[in-house]
């Protein structure tokens, strides 16, 4: 068809094809538009959240001031201008972190150097200008020498937070896990008394200095360093540093726990729950999908009952996810878990152990939701060799057994891991299953840690996808969920993108092998 | 083995001994596996069966009539259909009806397979007749990508970005609706007025990509349309008209909304399975065609499309099936309003979705829990059986190509 445009001389027009044809052109426009503007939204709002912008500060025509980020602007409900929505945080002076100003209210605009932005432990951020820095002992400091010292004790604060977390970790919760082990040995419990008063000193010793802020109206207050975490003058900032804080703060949500309702800080224990979900149920779903795609395709008598069960097996494909998780609700969680509590776990009863959702039970569900995925990719990979490579094998005398091991399954390994990483694909943006068995709104403990046995099966986990629904729709503040939400939902995107995009280049390699190999 | 010297006969039947061993240890755990993913209807069905049964179990409050016709209350004037199980015990205790969530579910997917089915065939039947095929190689594993895209991402974009913006857009949504297709037929015909040499550097089969501009054209220019049509046809507020003249309320969160998100997601599916039935008719009936002078699109209507009308059928009977069971899209984007009313601008609420909120909560082995499990069960039999449908066609389908291609 399009070969009539590379003749030279002769390029004749088409023939017009009529409308219907143009809206279908116009259909995959439309959808690869739509696509592009999801995944753009997604990118722009998931890396744009956390640049760290500029902050106004507005006169109004009624006199007072303002200082806040914009963050939408929309009409007014009565139709007549538009209002902008402000984040003013201040949530200990003004009650709320949001303030919504009419616009035509706005008599000037200007974005000073000195305004200063505290991120805090208690309230929400505070925007205001530094006043003074009080030392616990020592004369007070202000102006330029006021930032500069506030600067440096924070940096003493984060060193002396640092050693306390150390030794909580390297000294204190090992000494109390002897004591619980061993029982009241002296010399544990002395060490242990030194530990503790080792750390109460350093808390002691990061007490009592003290910063007086401004907001930008006028109103005082006194604020412990202790609970600053992080100081930035946001309209100071060049752009190499601007960037700098941007990546600090992508890195905070890559690698921290969230804080304050999960609108804070970020994902950290989200992203391992759904890394150790998926990987434990890609060990269980694997050999059993390989295990019940050779039979399927290399054992079983190839009858009308054969056919009924893959095309069986086919639909199980094409059930909803929710009705495994119903199923793994009533037997896996009910079923199997209330006995196993029963047997092994009564002395905690009734509390449940195994008996309630759990990480365990998630990856076996989607394990059972993933195996349809596994044994079609598998059994298209086994169905693509060519039979004379078995019949080859088989004639120079090798059992099945060998043949399969020896030619059949290294042939179809391209095919395997293409199911595999679809099915992994598939259960990580699986969201409803798991909130029947076993995902949990904030986990106080990740499922892996130093503690025998090590890995909990038992316990519930965070999920990324879970963690989009949670806080975008059962937060108390949607808006300042946001950040979160639409960095867990970019990161989501691209781990399933990256997923599937290996899994087609696999496919295509696959293909091209294989094409060449049955061609003759 | 390598270091036993023993005779080769003992050798031999140690292999055959450990082959043996193995294709049973094959097929006892083939059939085991396959069993336990079948398990899943068995397993529905007999949790199912104590809510009709009445054997030894606790006088059941559900049955056929309960749950599907309007049931009168006491305190409502008529028979209503309502689904409140999180009623307290006694007067009035809890009400389960599944036909509000049934009816629900189907008109979610209904308008999400409204929103899809254009689409998907459209661009189904595009990449197969007229698209280049280097694009179409480019084109498709895309489209794929978009399928894998999670529910919760698509759900959470329709709910807290497209729901409030078209809240707020309502005309220019509208506009936007009306004034597309004519648009890009527009665009067809202004194409084909084009110099020979600029349409040459603008191939058919390239179209797909340099529409994309023209899209944009449009939509700045409904952007313009849409403040001057809602003044003239709707007195100025699209929203205020609606509920003046047709009693519609507007919803924030609605069918509407469901089935643009649903439809978005169900159309990969739909397209991949159509495009694969279009392009799979042998080429010969094509070019047979269109030697004897018909154009591709009179190909296509009057030649492929008849040919493969049962892949398209069970391509679409497959997007419907992940409609009716698609949960988290449907959970956030909808509002979860149990109501039966026609209207596509009020809330929803599904059986998938409601599975999902009220389970983790239903006592198990109460009669809350079992209804929600024949929620499950309809869902299970209904996918299943539509998958099935779509297979077997598909089968046959695939049959009539291979005698089509081999009788030239």
């Amino acid at each position: 068809m399009s070969l009539t445009w590379r003749r030279p001389g002769r390029a004749r027009l088409p023939r017009g094809e009529g409308p219907w044809a143009w809206l279908a052109a116009g259909s995959v426009s439309l959808s690869l538009l739509l696509l592009a503007l999801l995944l753009g939204l997604l990118a722009v709002r998931g890396l744009g959240t956390f640049w760290p912008s500029e902050v106004a500060q507005l006169t109004l025509t009624d006199g007072s001031t303002v200082a806040g980020r914009p963050v939408k602007t929309s009409p007014l409900p009565d139709g007549e201008g538009r209002e902008r929505l402000y984040r003013t945080d201040n949530r200990d002076l003004n009650g709320d972190i949001w303030t919504w100003i009419p616009v035509d209210d706005i008599e000037r605009e200007a974005y000073p150097r000195d305004l200063v932005v505290l991120e805090r432990s208690r309230w929400s951020a505070f925007i205001g200008r530094l006043v003074a820095w009080r030392p616990a002992d020592g004369e007070q400091r202000e102006g330029a020498a006021a930032w500069e010292a506030l600067q440096a004790s924070l940096a003493e604060h984060r060193r002396q937070r640092d050693t306390i977390e150390r030794l909580k970790e390297r000294r204190l919760l090992p000494l109390a896990r002897r004591l619980e082990a061993e029982g009241e040995v002296p010399a544990l419990v002395a060490s242990l008394e030194d530990v503790q008063a080792r750390i109460r000193a350093l808390r002691a010793a990061m007490k009592g200095d003290l910063v007086v802020m401004e907001s930008v109206d006028g109103r005082r207050i006194r604020q412990p360093v202790e609970e600053i975490m992080r100081a930035r003058r946001p309209n100071a900032m060049s752009s190499v540093d601007r960037f700098l804080a941007w990546g600090h703060r992508v890195w905070r949500f890559l690698s921290e726990g969230p804080r304050a309702g999960n609108v804070e800080d970020g994902v950290w224990p989200a992203i391992f729950g759904t890394i150790l979900m998926v990987m434990l149920m890609s060990l269980l779903v694997t050999p059993f999908g390989v295990l019940a795609a050779v039979y399927l395709n290399e054992v079983a008598h190839q009858g009308r009952l054969t056919r009924l069960v893959r095309i069986g097996v086919r639909n199980l494909a094409g059930v909803p996810s929710i009705v495994y998780g119903v199923f793994g609700l009533g037997v896996f969680v009910y079923g199997i878990g209330g006995q196993i509590d029963r047997w092994f776990f009564e002395q905690t009863l009734p509390s449940p152990t195994f008996g309630t959702g759990g990480l365990l039970w998630s990856s076996l569900t989607l394990a059972l939701l993933t195996l349809p995925v596994v044994i079609v990719a598998t059994e298209e990979g086994l169905s693509r060799i060519p039979d004379r490579q078995r019949e080859g094998a088989l004639a120079l005398g090798a059992t099945r057994l060998e043949m399969l091991t020896r030619v059949v399954l290294p042939m179809a390994m391209p095919a395997m891991l293409t199911g595999v990483i679809l099915a992994v694909a598939r259960a990580a943006g699986e969201v409803a299953p798991l909130m029947l068995v076993g995902v949990a709104k904030l986990a106080p403990q990740v499922p892996l840690d130093g503690e025998f046995p090590y890995l909990h099966l038992e316990r519930k986990f965070m999920h990324l996808g879970y963690h989009i629904f949670d806080t975008a729709f059962h937060g108390n503040d949607v808006q300042a969920a946001m950040p979160i939400v639409y960095g867990s939902a970019l990161l989501l995107v691209l781990v399933i993108l990256v997923l599937n995009l290996t899994a087609i280049f696999l496919r295509h390699h696959l293909r091209s092998r294989h094409g060449s190999l049955s061609r003759y | 083995m390598h270091d036993s010297p023993a005779s080769p006969l003992l050798r031999r039947r140690l292999r055959q001994g450990r082959d043996r061993l193995a294709t049973a240890l094959i097929t006892a755990g083939g059939i085991g596996v396959i069993a336990a993913v079948m398990a899943i209807g068995v397993f529905l069905f007999v949790e199912v069966l104590p809510l009709f049964w009445h054997g030894a179990s606790t006088a059941p409050q559900v049955n056929v009539d309960t749950l599907w016709l309007p049931q009168s209350y006491p305190g409502l004037d008529e028979p209503v259909y309502r689904w409140e199980p999180a009623l307290p015990e006694g007067d009035p205790g809890p009400r389960f009806s599944l036909a509000p969530l049934a009816w629900g579910t189907l008109e979610a997917a209904a308008w999400s397979l409204v929103v899809a089915v254009p689409l998907a065939l459209g661009a189904a039947a595009h990449s197969a007749l007229f698209m280049s095929r280097r694009l179409r190689a480019a084109i498709k594993p895309t489209l794929e990508l978009m399928e894998a895209l999670p529910g919760v991402v698509i759900g959470f974009l329709a709910g807290l970005v497209l729901a409030p913006w078209l809240e707020a857009h309502l005309g220019l949504g509208l506009t936007l609706l009306l004034l597309v297709p004519p648009g890009v037929v527009l665009g067809g015909a202004l194409w084909s007025r084009l110099p020979g040499r600029l349409r040459r550097r603008l191939p058919l089969g390239w179209s797909a990509l340099w529409l994309l501009p023209w899209l944009l054209l449009l939509w700045s220019l409904a952007k313009w349309l849409a403040p001057w049509l809602e003044g003239w046809w709707f007195d100025g507020d699209l929203r205020a008209w609606l509920a003046v003249h047709l009693g519609l309320d507007y919803v924030s969160r609605n069918a509407i909304i469901v089935g643009m998100a649903m439809g978005f997601a169900v159309m990969p599916t739909i397209y991949a399975l159509a495009e694969d039935a279009l392009s799979g008719v042998p080429t010969s009936l094509a070019e047979g065609a269109q030697a004897l002078g018909a154009t591709r699109w009179q190909t296509l209507c009057r030649v492929v499309l008849p040919a493969a009308a049962p892949g398209v059928f069970s391509a679409v009977m497959i997007g419907a099936g992940r409609a009716v069971g698609e949960t988290m899209i449907v959970l956030i984007a909808s509002g979860n309003t149990a109501l039966m009313t026609a209207s596509p601008l009020d809330g929803l609420r599904s059986l998938a979705a409601s599975i999902a909120i009220e389970l983790p909560e239903a006592a198990p082995g109460g009669t809350h829990y079992r209804v929600l499990l024949l929620a499950a069960l309809l869902l299970f039999l209904f996918t299943f059986l539509v998958n099935t449908l779509a297979e077997v066609v598909r089968g046959r389908l695939r049959r009539r190509y291979r005698r089509m291609g081999d009788s030239p």
